[in-house]
This record gives structure tokens, sequence and C-alpha cells, in this order.
């Protein structure tokens, strides 16, 4: 599904990914382990396509050049970032908000768009599933949430949009346990055969209630080691500067 | 070099010969001046001399009021309303109301204004005025339905001058909401020049709306006066975009304790559109209050401004006065200039002002854009959410949807 070669990306002249490999397949679960500047929001930004990156190598998803692609086409096409900090967007509708983004993607897959009616239903539904109050949904988009709402929220938005590929940015920071389990379970049902996961993140706490086929750490902008679920128990016991 | 001015008194039907002599005084006044250039201090920002100038070979105020146009109503909600064609009344129906507690007229045209005889484009109203409309309402009459005034306007205005002047009396306790409705989508170019008074008695409330439903070439200029009793409120909101040119000044004299009024404006200028709104609110009495809040998109070559003054005389202790203007610049071309002030003589009030003026928000797009909506409807988005917001208090569900669709349209270029 997702296939990065060689990936080198630059920003204000500095060098912070230094030729990172990574192939992600449908059904897959991996997650990015490293310390602070180490590249993982880096990594997220350079997929979900923000300006001010100067890339080198390949990243293709699939089949197509990622960096051919304008940001809306990629989530069209079934990336979606789940941001580190959402933005509070004062005086767009929350509601209005989702219909747009919905409508948007289906138009793009070629679906028919959603009235309003048959979306609020939807919406309703879904919310219901992570234990969002409606209230918020007719609310400004993310302005007075709280940290955990604010993460449920972009994963309200993930299962709306029915990506391929969902990236999620330190998701788990700022979550208090049961906002944590709720989000867990949010991704658990979600997941299936065709659809796979990026989980970037600093602890072992949320790979605790999403299992990982994969745990790569990547640190000075590589990956310097790949494992399976049982090396976060180790990183969160050693540290990753005992890491040989 | 001056326009050719074609102003011409005889061209008014059924005058007297005391009126023309009292309109041959004012128009001769206004010559002497002419049209305010940028020279004049309230019009520093809006020259619309020169703007006159450019857009007009002459101006003549030979109008006809007979239209046999055909006008798309409101269907969104019942309402009652008043139909004008050039500013005359063509019919009225208030079949929502009781008919005896409203009392409705053609605009009785010798009333003297008491309105600032430095301005000229009084002045020259005052020469040619014809066609308005009164309304008075009854004690305690609450309105069921809002009223909306249609303003449609004949094909045949190029280089025409239309004046105009309405009057809105609420007597005690009344309240009504009054949506003033400009449809006009011709290319010629044409002046409207109005004077709106307001007079509200004791815990009367009006809510007076400004729609402009079509890109137009009309070049507009309204000055609202407003005079406000014991407990009354007055509430204005400024939905105008698509005009080539308006400017709007809204004086309110909140003359008795308790009194409130608020100016919310909403404005998308594109291309070369030019809005200024000019407020005057004058605290002349304790306790009282006045919220403004300016809110300005600037596109293209357009040009924003807001000028706004808050007066406390030395007896309004109490007061509570605010006012924000917020400009939202997206194009390197636009302009936007604010021009806040303050003279304040009481020493217990509460007085704040800000001006804020800024580019839309990239992180916001990109945010945006990650959920698969393109640039330009991002962009659209957050153009709504911020002129959205001046809507917030309108608590009438039915007409809230009404006023953002046509913001919404706004937003879009009509």
């Amino acid at each position: 599904m997702l296939k990065i070669k060689n990936l080198k990306a630059t920003i204000n002249e500095k060098l912070i990914l230094k030729g990172l490999n990574l192939d992600i397949k449908p059904g897959e679960v991996h997650a990015i382990m490293g310390p602070n500047g180490s590249g993982k929001s880096t990594l997220a930004n350079v997929l979900s396509g923000k300006n001010g990156y100067e890339i080198e190598g390949e990243i293709s998803f699939n089949g197509i050049d990622l960096n051919d692609l304008k940001i809306e086409e990629r989530a069209q096409k079934g990336i979606f970032l789940a941001f580190q900090y959402p933005l509070e967007i004062p005086g767009v509708n929350t509601n209005i908000f989702l219909r747009t983004s919905l409508n948007s993607v289906r138009k793009a897959r070629g679906e028919k768009e959603l009235d309003t009616l048959t979306f609020l239903k939807l919406i309703k539904e879904k919310a219901k599933e992570l234990n969002i109050d409606e209230k918020f949904l007719s609310r400004q988009l993310n302005v007075g949430f709280s940290g955990g709402e604010k993460k449920k929220n972009e994963i309200l938005q993930m299962k709306l949009l029915e990506p391929k590929l969902s990236i999620l940015d330190e998701t788990d920071s700022g979550l208090d346990i049961d906002a944590l389990r709720i989000v867990a379970d949010g991704v658990n049902t979600y997941k299936n055969k065709k659809n796979a996961f990026l989980i970037i993140t600093h602890y072992q706490r949320l790979l605790d209630y999403i299992k990982p086929d994969f745990i790569h750490v990547l640190s000075a902008g590589k990956i310097i080691k790949t494992g399976n679920a049982n090396l976060g128990e180790q990183l969160e016991k050693t540290g990753y500067t005992n890491l040989s | 070099m001056k326009q050719n001015y074609d102003f011409d008194i005889e061209k008014i039907k059924n005058l007297s010969q005391d009126e023309k002599v009292s309109r041959q005084k004012n128009l001769d006044l206004f010559y002497e001046s002419g049209f305010p250039s940028k020279q004049v201090e309230d019009w520093k920002f809006t020259d619309l001399n020169l703007i006159l100038n450019k857009n007009f070979d002459n101006i003549s105020n030979e109008v006809n009021f007979e239209s046999s146009k055909e006008f798309k109503a409101i269907e969104n909600f019942e309402h009652n309303f008043i139909f004008l064609t050039n500013g005359k009344i063509i019919s009225t129906n208030f079949d929502y109301e009781e008919k005896s507690k409203i009392l409705i007229k053609n605009f009785h045209q010798e009333e003297v204004l008491n309105i600032d005889p430095s301005n000229t484009l009084v002045l020259l109203n005052s020469a040619l005025s014809s066609g308005g409309f009164s309304i008075e309402i009854s004690k305690d009459y609450k309105f069921k339905k809002p009223l909306i005034v249609y303003n449609c306007f004949s094909q045949d205005l190029k280089n025409k001058i239309l004046n105009n002047k309405n009057s809105i009396k609420l007597n005690e306790g009344s309240e009504l909401t009054l949506i003033d409705y400009s449809d006009n989508n011709d290319q010629n170019n044409f002046i409207k020049n109005t004077l709106d008074t307001v007079f509200l008695d004791k815990n009367a409330v009006l809510k007076n709306i400004l729609i402009q439903n079509s890109k137009s070439n009309g070049h507009f200029y309204k000055y609202i006066k407003g005079s406000l009793e014991d407990g009354s409120s007055y509430e204005n909101y400024i939905l105008s975009s698509g005009l080539k040119l308006n400017k709007i000044e809204i004086e309110i004299n909140l003359n008795k304790d308790n009194s409130s009024c608020s100016v919310y404006s909403a404005l998308n200028l594109l291309e070369d559109q030019h809005q200024e709104i000019k407020t005057r609110i004058n605290h002349n009495s304790p306790n009282c209050k006045s919220y403004q809040k300016i809110k300005n998109v600037l596109d293209d070559e357009s040009k924003g401004v807001y000028q706004g003054k808050i007066f406390v005389e030395k007896i309004a202790q109490k007061t509570d006065a605010y006012q924000l203007s917020k400009a939202l610049i997206v194009s390197d071309n636009a302009e936007f200039d604010a021009k806040p002030e303050l003279e304040i003589y009481a020493d217990d009030v509460k007085c704040s002002h800000g001006s804020t003026s800024g580019s839309i928000d990239s992180d916001a797009v990109h945010y945006l854009m990650t959920r698969g909506i393109s640039k330009k409807e991002s962009v659209k988005l957050l153009i709504n959410g911020f002129l959205n917001e001046v809507l917030e208090k309108i608590t009438d569900s039915e007409l809230k949807i009404f006023l953002e669709k046509i913001l919404e349209r706004q937003i879009n270029g009509h």
C-alpha cells in the first residue's frame, strides 16, 4: 500500500529525515517510536503533503507517486492524518466541516454526495460509537474542546472518511485512560484486512490497546531497528539510548 | 473636474411654490461644495467626488417611478412587506398583523429631519427627495412576522440619482424586525441617497437588517439617524456585499437611561468594490449600552473602511460601550482602513475598542485540505466562519438560516 524508499526531507535547510525506508501492506499496523526530534512528526507531515519540505526519494501509495498529489487529493485517495495538535478553527461549525469533508472525498471517489439529513443520521451514529456528545457537533471546530475531545474528533473524522491508510500522530498524548480506551476501540473496530495504520507514539501504552504487527524505532531521521510487538515493551524498560 | 449635474427641482411632481423655494435653497447650498471629496474629514477614506467623476458622465434626478419589472419575493419565511420601486411605495401587505396597529404612508417630504447640515448629501436629499415610506407602530404592538422592505429599481437608471427619505417610529413597548432588502442586478451606474430616521419610544425593540441580494453597479449612501428612549433597543445588521460603492452612516442617540444599540456587519468585498461603515454612537444618558462588531473580508482590489466613534456625555455614567473591527485581507491589492474613536466626558464608564487585520491562517487551510477539501473551498469555509459569527445573536432560527444563506451567496460573489 505505502512504499517509502530512501526518503529525505529538509526544512529550513535542515535535513530531518535522512533516508527512511518503510513498506506497509493492507491489514497491517505499524508503529513508529523514537525520541523527541527523531523525525516522527516530520514523517507524518510529509505524508500529509504539508508545504515547506524539500523531498527526495520515493513515496508511492497504491502505485501512485505521492509527490504528484495535492494535499486534498491525498485525503481523497485514502490517506488520513490524525493530528498531534488538532487545530481550533473559530467560526467553522463542526457539522458543516465534517459534511464538506465527507462530500469532497465522496465526490472525488465518484460517489453521491450526502444530503444534510442523511449526513446527520450518519454522523450521529459515528459520534455515539466514540462516546462523543452530539452537542460538540454543532460547536465551532475544536474551539474550547479538551485535549481528549479533540483527539476523539480526529478519530471520528477517520471513521467518517474511511481511509485506506490512517496515520495517527501521537494520538495518545493528552488522553486520560478512558479516552485512550475509546480512541483505541475506535481504531480496533475500524481495522480490517484492507486498511492499514501507521501509529506514531512516544509510549508503549497506546500499543497495549492497539496491537501493532511491526514496531520501528526512528532515530536521527532513520529507522534503526524493526521488531514485533515485544520491541515496545523492551523499549519501555531500556529506553532508546541503550538500543544496539 | 466636476460632473455635469443635471439637477432640476421642476422634475419633481406636485410641489407647491413654497416647497420649490425651500428645495432650491438646499440645492444651492449643495452646489457650494458639491459631492464630498477626501478633503472632508468624514470622507477621507471614501473620495466620493473622485469616484463619481470616474464612473458618471452626468448625473440627473429625472426618475420614473413606474416599473413593470417582475420581482421575486422571498419564500423562505412568512413576512409582511412594503414594495418600493426607486424608493416609492408600490404596494404593501400586512396580512399577518393587526392592521389598525400600523400606520403606513408615503413619506411626508417636508418633514424637517434635523441632520447635520454640513453633510452635503443630506442637503442634496432635502433638495431632491421624492418617494420613501413612513411607518408608525402603535403602543405595545409586537409584530408577529418580520417586515421586508423590497427595494426594487427600474432598468433605466443609468446616470440617475435617487433621493429618498424613510421614517420608522415605534411607540412604547412595540417590536419590529425590519429587513431592508435591495435587489438590482443591472449594469447601470446609478446613485441612491437615502435618509432613514428611527425613533424608538420607551422599551421599543427594532431589529434592522440591511441586505444586498445581488451584485450591482449601484452607488449607495445611507444615513440612519436613531433616537432612543428609556429601555429601548436598536439592533442593526449589515449584509450589503455586492454593491460597487456603499457608505452607511449610522448615528444613534441613546437619549434616555437603559437604552441600547448594536451594529453588526459582515462584508465580503470583491473586485473593486468599496464599502464604508461609519458609526457615531452618542451616549447621552446614564446606564446605556452600545456594542459594535464589524467584520470585513477583502479580496481582489476591494477597499473596506470603518470609522467608528463612541461619544460619552458627562452625564452618561455607567456607560457600557464596546467596539471591535476585524478584517481578513485575502489579496495583496485589497485595503482596509479603520479609525476607531472614543470621546469620553464621564468618569465611571466601561469603554473598549479594538481593531485587527490579518490574513487567512495557512495552518487552518492545511488542516482542512488534509480532510479532502480543496484550497478554494477551505478558504471559503474559513471566510464563512469568520463572517458568520456576527449572526450569533439572532435567535429566530428561520431568519438565521435565511441570513446564513444570503451570506454564503455573497461569499460566492452572488
